[in-house]
């Protein structure tokens, strides 16, 4: 087995509060699909048998998956605040190989052995997938205005055939100048530096920087802190190498104390012959070994075309759902109708061809349904208007309803003749009857509370 | 300083209504015939820089044979050092024949100090008519700059002249020969309109520093490049020669660049570069150059340059090529069992004796060597003299200097313009040795403009005599170097004059510690701009307590800081904060002891009702309000003990309307302060005066609306 893949989904979801109140994040439906499925999919696709996912208790009991792999779920304590860093630590006995970690929250249909080749060719410590952010194109509900949700930028340094990645760093950390170290560039004399850039939180590991993790307890977060670290590692020399250099009669103690990444390396003993014998070199102009001697490498692959989704916001959780029924056709295997066989549709002709409606649902005469997704156990009664909507599970529309750009959760009813356009209802909400609602989050006031 | 001018002020009635019509006007260039920097001292005491002969030739001209194959049909040659000995080179020269295809003009003058003086004075002689290239005369080339020069122009008829210079660069990664530490620069491009953003000489820097406003505006990739040498060979538009103009404080092209770069949304103008891969381009900026350069042409990476071209058609400079790079004049002769190895120019008329063993080495005309000599990376200038058993390494003879047998020059020795050395002596490395007296360098020519000052200690012992011990017992020269008491300075002459040794692979810093936060840039060396604050807040103490004890009046406190300002280049934020903080600091410092609040105030509120008009001076905008505010606040900070005197410090503050109430009230409630600034703004006496100031402001509303 070369790669053990690991699938994080303990994470709160914590900037789209409005859904992950009432669903935890790997379970939110996009395209009548929960969300976790999408990650495992991939993986499957690619043959994986067997994944590790680590997720909360509560998750686990409403995790009910077809999948023909293996799924080892392990749950991490409720209470404990615990970040991904600290997942693999958890987990860190049942790895035995290197690792490919992926969020619960990707959805993608990369190539994922572009990732997987680089990490191969280069004998890398890590690999990951990045792509240019999206745009919000779409209206989030109870936004007001057009303004953009400030982020921190990141700052992503690449080399001059953009795979090896150089340098990293965030916005937030950063004064009012960008730094880079002499040695870098003495090294890598061309980078490119993007800032366009999103991770898709795929990384490829090698097994020692699990170990490395696993005695390491200052780390908690694997693309806050760990990533950052290892590609500043690259440049810079083994801190014990040295010190066993300058005080050879000491004891070495203090190697024991200070135990860096360079520590943890272990190369193959055959692979460390091949750059002497061979007259392959990583770079031109010095004759140098090759990679300088580093023995930290990061990749990134960065998408070029195709999708990639982090679902971490609102936006992007609207978004996602609006390019999945594009998406889905090439994922799932046989191919499933995008209108469930077990869904009561009475005009078919008023329904889109992009539109979703899972099984068990009912949709009444002249009811029509365009550029949406309807979920499971719905019960969408006459003459209603759905564009541009998601609509989650067990769901009611009384007759003459308008829904233009909605997102509605689990069993929310909508009663007669309502009128709402840019407005997310929250679980189990009812409206009143030619209600009429534009741009607002209804949600339960303890839903609001956890806000 | 920076004033905005209409581009192209005159270059209507030049230049011609549309430049598709007509074929663009000749091309002009401006050659810099001077370094304005000591570098070369003392071998360019003898003779110009430009005239020093690299494989032979002069530098100049290489420069010139570089301008006119490139095209440019009218060279203008700015001298200043050592004028007449140029123009009499260059009158004596090819390029002022009838039949040459570049005219040259000469313009001397004994003013010009810098570069931005040429410029100053092209402009305000109205030399050039349209694009000109901007070169020194040490600078080694054989780019065909056609290609930069159409994109050049190109830019500025699409973007209305807003690209006013186009840098040209060549590719070579680092450690590269020719990349001489002193001369490294790193830049930021955009890598999809080749414009330069960012500009910087790397010079024993660590790490390298990139303002975020380079990232901010709407440009998707930036590209990172230290794989760049600077060629020195600049396109420029007639509206450089203006902008020096504009801009009298732009002594070189650096000033120039970093000015315009800086000021790029005030100006609205842009660099754009020229990156060539396969063409050689590089400047004699030092000695390490001089040897990286002379290599490079006889090892024919200057091609068609060669020696054996004899581009300067003089015809004592013919020679023959033979394999493994072997240039041989005429009437050379070379004794029994003489070996040259590989890449050895051998001038007209020398005479080599037995058994010597020469390699990687230059040697002029008219030299005698003796027997058994080794020469290896040697550049002997014309009529040396070199007796028998000589070994020298890496180093350079001048005209006529005498080295005596069984001498030995270690690498990096220069012997200046007839010098003698030895008998049976060894020089160390790094010996310099000129017929000129270090000494008298401070009594002549100190109109020869200088930053970098070789030699500073001036009560040095005049030597009256050689040293015989230096030079050999019938020896000719002084040492050049610094007292024998301080060995740092001495290897701090060497690196001056030879240029810092290359250092190919740096090593990385170790990280020991493991700890991640710890590795952010804080460690690393304070930049040069902090050190200018703390001199200025020194100069500004020291002038304010001349003002005190001397009873200087506030005016002319206020045009010293501002000459100080200007002299250290402090913005006026920064000012403000100095400002304040070396008065709050001021009782402090005539008293060693740490005060109690009350003496302290008593201290602090005269010097502050004396000194309110230089306040008033700087504390305009509301946001020196806030400065002056977080400067104050800082310092009660650092001062833990007086914390109960601050209202008593900003009541005096708002008595003598140096600070508005509002101002005061909004730097009170605002909120990001750090918990120490909390805790002080809980201060009982500080609520108090808060509170007043607010029912004070609300009295005079109400007051306002009666």
């Amino acid at each position: 087995m070369e790669f053990q893949a690991v699938v994080m989904a303990a994470g709160g979801g914590s900037r789209m509060m409005d859904l992950t109140s009432s669903i935890p994040k790997p379970l939110l439906p996009v395209g009548n699909k929960p969300l976790i499925w999408y990650p495992l999919n991939l993986l499957e696709r690619i043959g994986f048998e067997e994944v590790i996912v680590v997720t909360t208790k509560e998750v686990q009991k409403l995790l009910n998956l077809d999948t023909k792999m293996k799924l080892d779920i392990v749950c991490i304590p409720d209470d404990a605040d615990m970040g991904t860093a600290d997942s693999i630590r958890h987990i860190h006995q049942k790895i035995k190989t290197d690792v490919l970690v992926l969020s619960c929250d990707l959805i993608t249909d990369v190539a994922l052995h572009e990732v997987v080749d680089l990490f191969r060719a280069h004998d890398a410590t890590l690999s990951m997938l990045m792509k240019k952010a999206h745009e919000p194109t779409e209206m989030v509900p109870g936004q007001k205005g057009k303004k953009k949700p400030v982020e921190q930028r990141d700052f992503i340094g690449v080399d001059d055939t953009g795979k090896r990645l150089l340098f990293m760093a965030n916005e937030a950390d950063l004064d009012e100048e960008l730094v880079i170290k002499r040695s870098l560039l003495q090294k890598h004399p061309r980078m490119h530096i993007r800032t366009g850039l999103a991770d898709a939180h795929l990384y490829c590991l090698k097994k020692y920087v699990v170990d490395f993790l696993a005695e390491n307890r200052s780390l908690t977060s694997i693309r806050s802190e760990l990533i950052p670290y290892l590609v500043r590692k690259q440049f810079s020399s083994p801190a014990s190498l040295r010190q066993r250099q300058d005080n050879k009669e000491q004891d070495q103690k203090k190697d024991q104390k200070s135990l860096d990444i360079f520590s943890y390396v272990k190369g193959d003993s055959l692979l460390e012959f091949a750059p002497d014998k061979s007259c392959w070199n990583s770079h031109s102009a010095d004759l140098n070994e090759a990679f300088h001697g580093g023995k930290v490498r990061c990749y990134v692959h960065i998408m070029k075309e195709g999708l990639c989704y982090r679902v971490n916001t609102l936006g992007l959780y609207i978004e996602a759902n609006r390019q999945v029924p594009k998406l889905l056709p090439a994922l799932v295997c046989p191919e499933e109708p995008l209108v469930h066989v077990f869904a009561q549709v009475t005009d078919r002709g008023l329904v889109g061809s992009d539109s979703i409606i899972g099984s068990s649902t009912q949709v009444g005469e002249k009811t029509s349904i365009k550029h949406s997704i309807i979920g499971s156990m719905c019960t969408i009664k006459d003459r209603v208007k759905i564009t541009n909507c998601i609509i989650m599970n067990s769901v009611t529309i009384e007759e003459g309803c308008s829904l233009q750009s909605c997102l509605i959760c689990h069993n929310a009813v909508i009663e007669k003749g309502a009128d709402l356009r840019d407005c997310l209802i929250g679980s189990s909400q009812r409206l009143e009857p030619k209600s009429k609602h534009v741009n607002e989050v209804i949600v339960g006031s303890e839903q609001l509370m956890e806000i | 300083m920076m004033a905005a001018r209409g581009c192209g002020r005159r270059g209507a009635g030049a230049r011609g209504p549309d430049p598709q019509e007509e074929p663009p006007p000749p091309l002009q260039a401006v050659l810099v015939a001077d370094s304005f920097n000591r570098r070369f001292f003392p071998v360019s005491k003898d003779r110009p820089r430009v005239l020093l002969p690299l494989a032979n030739v002069a530098m100049i001209d290489y420069t010139l044979e570089f301008l006119t194959a490139t095209g440019v049909e009218e060279t203008f040659v700015f001298c200043c050092w050592k004028s007449s000995e140029i123009k009499e080179h260059l009158h004596k020269s090819k390029w002022c024949r009838h039949t040459s295809p570049n005219k040259v003009r000469i313009v001397t003058s004994d003013l010009y100090r810098s570069l931005g003086d040429v410029l100053r004075d092209v402009d305000a002689k109205s030399l050039v008519r349209s694009d000109f290239l901007l070169v020194s005369g040490d600078v080694v080339s054989n780019i065909n700059v056609s290609a930069a020069l159409e994109e050049h122009r190109m830019r500025r008829k699409l973007d209305k002249n807003v690209s006013v210079m186009t840098m040209i660069f060549k590719e070579s990664s680092p450690g590269h020969r020719a990349r001489c530490q002193e001369d490294d620069i790193i830049l930021a491009m955009d890598s999809t309109t080749n414009r330069v953003l960012h500009y910087q000489r790397t010079q024993e820097l660590k790490c390298f520093r990139f303002p975020m406003s380079l990232f901010q505006s709407n440009i998707e990739m930036v590209e990172v490049r230290h794989d760049l040498l600077d060629c020195h060979i600049s396109i420029c538009s007639p509206q450089v020669a203006e902008l020096f103009t504009d801009n009298f404080d732009y002594q070189t092209r650096d000033d120039f660049v970093r000015g315009l770069l800086v000021n790029e949304e005030v100006l609205g103008n842009q660099i754009h570069m020229h990156v060539t891969a396969e063409e050689y381009g590089a400047r004699v900026s030092n000695l390490l150059m001089y040897e990286a350069v002379c290599s490079d042409i006889i090892r024919r990476w200057v091609y068609p340059m060669t020696p054996e071209m004899n581009f300067t058609d003089d015809e004592t400079q013919s020679y023959t090529h033979s394999k493994h790079n072997i240039y041989r004049g005429a009437e050379v002769s070379l004794g029994h069992g003489s070996v040259l190895d590989e890449n050895v120019l051998i001038g007209q008329g020398t005479v080599i004796g037995s058994n010597c063993s020469i390699t990687n080495s230059v040697i002029g005309q008219n030299c005698k060597i003796g027997d058994e000599v080794i020469l290896d990376g040697a550049f002997l200038w014309n009529g040396v003299h070199v007796a028998d058993h000589v070994e020298i390494r890496q180093s350079i003879v001048c005209d006529e200097a005498e080295v005596k047998e069984k001498v030995k020059l270690n690498p990096h020795c220069v012997l200046t313009s007839q010098v003698v050395v030895g008998p049976n002596i060894t020089l160390p490395e790094g010996t310099v040795i000129s017929l000129h007296s270090p000494d008298e360098e401070e009594e002549d020519d100190d109109e020869f403009s200088d930053d970098s000052g070789v030699n500073k200690e001036e009560n040095k012992v005049k030597l009256k005599g050689y040293n015989k011990a230096e030079v050999g017992s019938e020896g000719r020269g002084y040492l050049w170097k610094a007292d024998d008491e301080n060995e740092a300075d001495e290897e701090e002459q060497r690196q001056n004059l030879w240029g810092p040794t290359l250092n190919p692979e740096e090593e990385s810093e170790t990280e020991s510690d493991l700890s991640l936060g710890s590795e952010q840039p804080d460690s690393r060396t304070a930049s040069p701009q902090l050190d200018d604050i703390k001199v200025f807040q020194n100069e500004v103490l020291g002038t304010l307590q001349r003002g005190e004890e001397e009873n200087i009046s506030c005016d002319n406190l206020v045009l010293e800081i501002n000459s100080l300002k200007y002299a250290y280049n402090i913005g006026l934020k920064e000012v403000m904060q100095v400002l304040s903080k070396v008065v709050m600091e001021f009782p402090l410092q005539q008293l060693d002891t740490e005060l109690d609040p009350q003496h302290y105030c008593l201290m602090l509120i005269p010097l502050l009702k004396k000194w309110s008009p230089v306040f008033k001076n700087y504390i305009k905008r509301a946001s020196d309000h806030l400065d002056a505010l977080s400067a104050i606040e800082e310092f009660f900070l650092e001062h833990d003990g007086l914390h109960t005197s601050i209202a008593k410090v900003l009541m005096t503050f708002y008595q003598l309307e140096i600070l508005a109430e509002e101002m005061i009230l909004f730097w009170f409630s605002q909120r990001d302060t750090s918990d120490k600034g909390r805790q002080l703004r809980k201060n009982q006496q500080l609520q108090k005066f808060i509170q007043w100031l607010k029912e004070a402001e609300e009295e005079s509303s109400e007051g306002d609306q009666d």
